[in-house]
């Protein structure tokens, strides 16, 4: 966006305390200087100024920007979360947690004390709370009382007293996801794409700087010998400053679990800036020295985390020996997911339609419209039958999807939301983007309005089928009236911009060449680095029996082990890979637990898609569980955006 | 005892020394399961490269009939007029490999192995082997675990050597490796107590590599047995070879649950099978072959072996039974191109070998089913109208 030299400068309120310094650390020092006027302030302070239109940016409690009475934006990448301790978002007393009968909340921050009370909440637990100046705060901590601590005095108060609950280990305990605490928001309009990356090469100044601004703040504070180390751990360690997948996930759990619990007013969603072209928004990248790789430096270095570029993709596809790639995704797959816990989920694939117009040479689930007697659309009685079986099977979630039919219009799939939302508890994980594509093409509607009415009649989140392989060239030779990589990255960048989580498929085996493969995994992480928007990968061999495509391609289980490891290695944005038992077989699915995987796919109460291309297998909750231990995992259950569940 | 630390193992893996059963339960433990594969993978290609063997065989299981009550075996106690119950006249069991030989079939090996029948005479066996070395001379015939030849010698009132040589003399070449189980008594006594013991299974063995015949050996895991137990199985096994050198492979068998009184258990999984394949092939270290039985492990987890510890995939296997009656659902046969095709897509070399491991055909003279990925381009893929 380019501005006149004279137009006013954006007015933008941060936050004075030590964990916001690295957010801030660029702009204190001139970045930008010609565009924003910055002031610090205290968080809930900073959402008031916004709220009231006295600063156009501020970094916000998420809890603010759920309960914000305007629309809001977030700027993509940059957050203050933890996953697990954070240090100074304390809940302090004498008594333990359960025995208080008041706490005294910190008036200064909005996402703490809403925390707190779905914390509370959660538990059974019923105190009373009262708001006290920051100040005051741990004055009022005594007895039956207790106080919420936000901000550096949690260093302090973590020694003061015998009982300390950090609420960024609780709400990590109960969802396995990171909490965001706050997140620079403004109007819709009013940054653009130079100024969304001056906010994240400021962060990515700090990040570099700080252990610089630990020695800062440690002269400046009160005085403690341990200080600068002390504070460097908690800039480190502690808190997260990007606004990744998981984090988007976090976000979306508390905004839920709040509305459940009558905290926030609205089912919000956290909604990004769009951005054509982001860098900061990417986890830090090592940067390699420029000079011929070996292969073995290659998976040292992507085990580390470092960054693959394509030819390294392909490389490491052609060269590496399948356990050295195996083990360098498991090393992968150990930093990015502690705790030794693998996942699964319980929920149905329903497919509302098996009447469609495309014709995929690999499918032989489809019938064409013009087909007499095997073309169908499920009734409500049918669909209620297998919701209200999936309901009663501990299942949590609806894989909707079907073909492509002519006679269903954009209010079919709105009635029969808005009806699934008003009769079962279950998420709808729903419609791929094809089947999105096809029903905007139907109405003559932009894809972003569908979407928008899809959320507002009950969609949750877009599954990632038919993206096969992200290639036209390979598109086109198998499934030639199926949307293009284009649009299928479209649609999903969409739903991404609306607040939808989503995930992203890779079928391979149509006799597709390496460079497909390393492509589609491009394609997925670039618009990954943009939106944060997919939640897991999943791929898996073209099953044939039946479909009108020959196979000649090698569909092997060392293949499907050697493209999912990796594809773990190059998707260093993605924080989940799921096996693909169903078309591995359950004894695959286990051992590619040990090339990348973090999780085992749904204990699937219905399949008719692949299964009727020769895939065979079927596994319980129980069977999924077993399968998981022996893998030498915890079995743990989640929900589509890998918020752990208590299992039935 | 002190843990033995897994640098400690790799070390000694690589200088040639013996591993102990601290060592292999050790291995067993070890959290990272691609390390132990990896290092079972070294040992596999310093013995045979990248190459991987398979023939092409026909099983004839000619009587199911068994008076054994094994726990974990879905043939067990089966009795002669028993619904599923079956013993084939000779004729019938000849028709096999009449079969094979119309259909141009160039199998080298018959794989023989039946259940404990009490009503047949001795000369049932001999006339069955000597009437398919009418049929075909040249081919091999591997034939009676050392559990059938225990009991023939038993039965028949003869000594194991007399068994082996009035077998040979019709027409027997070699020895499965059936029937061992789990040497530890205390699980035999469990799973199949009426079954030899181990000491018995081991003297069979012993006596038939002094008679000069070669014979292969198994261990079924996954059902009681402990790590400990598993380890000490593979050290009786190596100590035998250590004193004869007749044992050609090693198959570990998974137990499967099916159809039998173990069904209760779960059985293995790939995990499972993949680690008890690695800690084998750096435990015995003195029997040449690891063989991943693809009927029982299924062909992907099979494939999958090669990376593993395991250098040949069994064969192509005609009308299998035992397994497909406890629940296995692999297929009963794959041809020679399939296989080939899966070594080839493990990025491994076949090689087609006789019983004995000599080769038969390997490189251009194998059937020709080159993977698909390496040579395709996008005009080529073939639409079935």
């Amino acid at each position: 966006m380019t501005r006149p030299k004279d137009a006013r400068k954006l007015r933008v309120a941060a936050v004075s305390f030590l964990n916001a310094r690295p957010i801030t650390y660029g702009l204190e020092r001139g970045l930008g200087e010609d565009r924003f006027e910055l002031s610090f302030e205290l968080p809930s302070r900073c959402a008031q100024l916004l709220a009231s239109g006295e600063v156009d940016v501020g970094l916000i409690p998420v809890a603010a920007y759920a309960e914000s009475e305007v629309p809001l934006r977030a700027v993509p990448g940059v957050a203050i979360a933890s996953l697990g301790a954070v240090r100074t978002v304390l809940l302090v007393g004498d008594a333990p947690w359960t025995e208080l009968e008041e706490i005294a909340l910190d008036g200064a921050s909005r996402s703490s004390a809403a925390l707190l009370k779905l914390l509370c909440r959660e538990r059974g637990l019923s105190p009373r709370f009262r708001e006290v100046p920051h100040e005051e705060v741990l004055d009022a901590a005594r007895g039956r009382a207790g106080a919420l601590v936000i901000g550096d005095a949690g260093f302090a108060a973590a020694e003061k007293y015998p009982h300390v609950v950090d609420l960024g280990e609780a709400w990590r305990g109960t969802t396995g996801l990171p909490f965001v605490y706050a997140v620079w928001a403004g109007r819709p309009d009013v940054l653009g794409a130079d100024e969304i990356g001056i906010l994240q090469q400021s962060l990515s100044e700090g990040m570099i700087h700080r252990a610089e601004i630990a020695r800062a703040w440690a002269e400046a504070g009160p005085h403690r010998p341990d200080a600068p180390e002390l504070y460097e751990r908690y800039l480190t360690e502690n808190i997260r400053y990007r606004l990744g997948s998981e984090e988007l996930s976090g976000v979306a759990a508390f905004f839920e679990r709040g509305h459940a619990a009558g905290l926030f007013r609205e089912r919000a969603r956290l909604r990004l800036y769009e951005q054509a072209h982001a860098t900061a928004a990417a986890p830090p990248v090592a940067v390699r020295p420029a000079r011929p790789h070996s292969v073995d430096t290659l998976l040292a270095d992507a085990a580390a985390g470092a960054r693959l570029a394509p030819p390294d993709g392909l490389r490491l596809y052609a060269e590496a020996p399948l356990l050295e790639l195996g083990a360098a995704a498991d090393a992968r797959r150990r930093a990015l997911h502690a705790g030794n816990e693998v996942t699964y989920i319980i929920d149905r694939n329903v497919n509302y339609t098996n009447v469609c117009v495309t014709r995929c040479k690999f499918c032989n689930f489809y019938r064409p419209p013009t087909h007499k007697t095997e073309g169908y659309v499920l009734s409500r009685e049918e669909l209620a039958r297998k919701f209200q079986e999936t309901v009663d099977l501990g299942g949590v979630q609806i894989l909707l999807q079907g073909g492509l039919n002519p006679n269903l219009p954009l209010a079919w799939y709105e009635d029969l939301f808005r009806w699934m939302k008003a009769s079962f508890p279950l998420a709808i994980h729903g419609l791929s983007p094809e089947e999105i594509r096809y029903i905007a093409e139907l109405e003559r509607l932009p894809i972003r309005a569908v979407i928008e009415r899809l959320i507002a009649s009950g969609l949750d989140s877009i599954p990632g089928g038919g993206a096969e392989i992200l290639d036209d060239e390979i598109r086109y030779a198998i499934s030639p009236l199926k949307c293009t990589t284009d649009v299928w990255l479209e649609v999903m960048r969409q739903g991404h911009a609306l607040g939808l989580r989503t995930t992203a498929t890779m079928v391979f085996g149509f006799g597709e060449e390496p460079r497909h493969i390393v492509n589609h995994l491009e394609r997925l992480r670039a618009l990954q680095d943009q939106t944060s928007g997919f939640t897991a990968f999943i791929c898996w061999p073209f099953q044939a029996e039946g479909t009108r495509l020959k196979l000649h391609d090698d569909t092997t289980a060392m293949r499907y082990l050697r493209v999912f490891a990796l594809a773990r290695l190059y998707l260093d944005n993605f924080p989940s890979l799921q096996v693909s038992w169903p078309t591995m077989g359950p004894e695959v699915g286990q051992v590619a637990l040990r090339f990348g995987g973090n999780d085992f796919g749904s204990a699937m109460i219905e399949e008719n898609v692949v299964s009727q291309a020769g895939a065979i297998f079927k596994l319980s909750a129980g069977d999924i569980e077993r399968y998981i231990r022996e893998a030498g995992f915890e079995p743990r259950r989640r929900n589509m955006r890998y918020e752990r569940l208590a299992a039935a | 005892m002190a843990n033995a630390s897994f640098s400690g193992i790799r070390d000694k893996v690589r200088d040639g020394e013996p591993l102990t059963l601290e060592d292999g339960v050790a291995l067993f433990e070890h959290k990272n399961l691609l390390e132990v594969g990896a290092l079972a993978n070294e040992v596999r290609e310093r013995l045979h490269g990248d190459r991987t063997y398979f023939n092409r065989n026909l099983h004839i299981n000619a009587t199911n009939v068994c008076e054994a009550s094994c726990r974990f075996c879905s043939f067990a106690r089966l009795e002669e007029g028993k619904p599923g119950a079956y013993t084939m006249s000779h004729a019938e069991a000849w028709s096999k490999l009449q079969a094979r030989l119309d259909a141009h079939d160039p199998i080298t090996e018959i794989h023989i192995v039946n259940g404990l029948h009490p009503g047949l005479p001795f000369e049932y066996y001999t006339e069955l082997l000597a009437g398919l070395k009418r049929l075909q001379p040249t081919i091999h015939l591997k034939a009676f675990t050392a559990v059938e030849l225990h009991y023939y010698a038993r039965k028949y009132g003869m000594t194991y050597a007399e068994v082996l040589t009035r077998l040979r003399a019709a027409g027997m070449d070699s020895i499965p490796g059936g029937g061992a189980e789990i040497f530890a008594a205390r699980v035999r006594k469990k799973i199949c107590d009426d079954k030899c013991t181990a000491d018995e299974w081991l003297e069979v063995h012993r006596t038939a590599h002094r008679l000069g015949l070669r014979s292969n050996c198994t261990m079924l895991y996954g059902t009681i047995e402990t790590l400990e137990e598993r380890v000490d199985h593979m050290l009786r096994l190596r100590a035998l070879q250590a004193e004869t050198g007749g044992f050609q492979t090693f198959i570990p068998l998974a137990f499967h649950p099916d159809n039998n009184a173990l069904m209760k258990l779960p059985g293995p999984t790939g995990v499972e099978d993949l680690r008890t394949y690695a800690v084998a092939r750096l435990v015995l270290d003195n029997i040449p072959h690891l063989k991943a039985y693809w009927i029982m492990l299924g062909v992907k987890t099979a494939q999958t072996a090669l990376w593993f510890g395991a250098d040949d995939l069994d064969g192509t296997v005609q009308e299998e039974r035992i397994y497909h009656m406890a629940g296995a659902e692999t297929p009963q046969a794959m041809s020679p191109a399939e296989i080939v095709r899966i070594i080839r897509n493990a990025g491994r070399v076949p090689v087609e070998r006789d019983t004995l491991y000599n080769v038969v055909a390997e490189g251009d003279a194998l059937a020709s089913d080159k993977p698909f990925r390496r040579d395709v381009r996008r005009h080529a893929l073939e639409v079935v109208p």
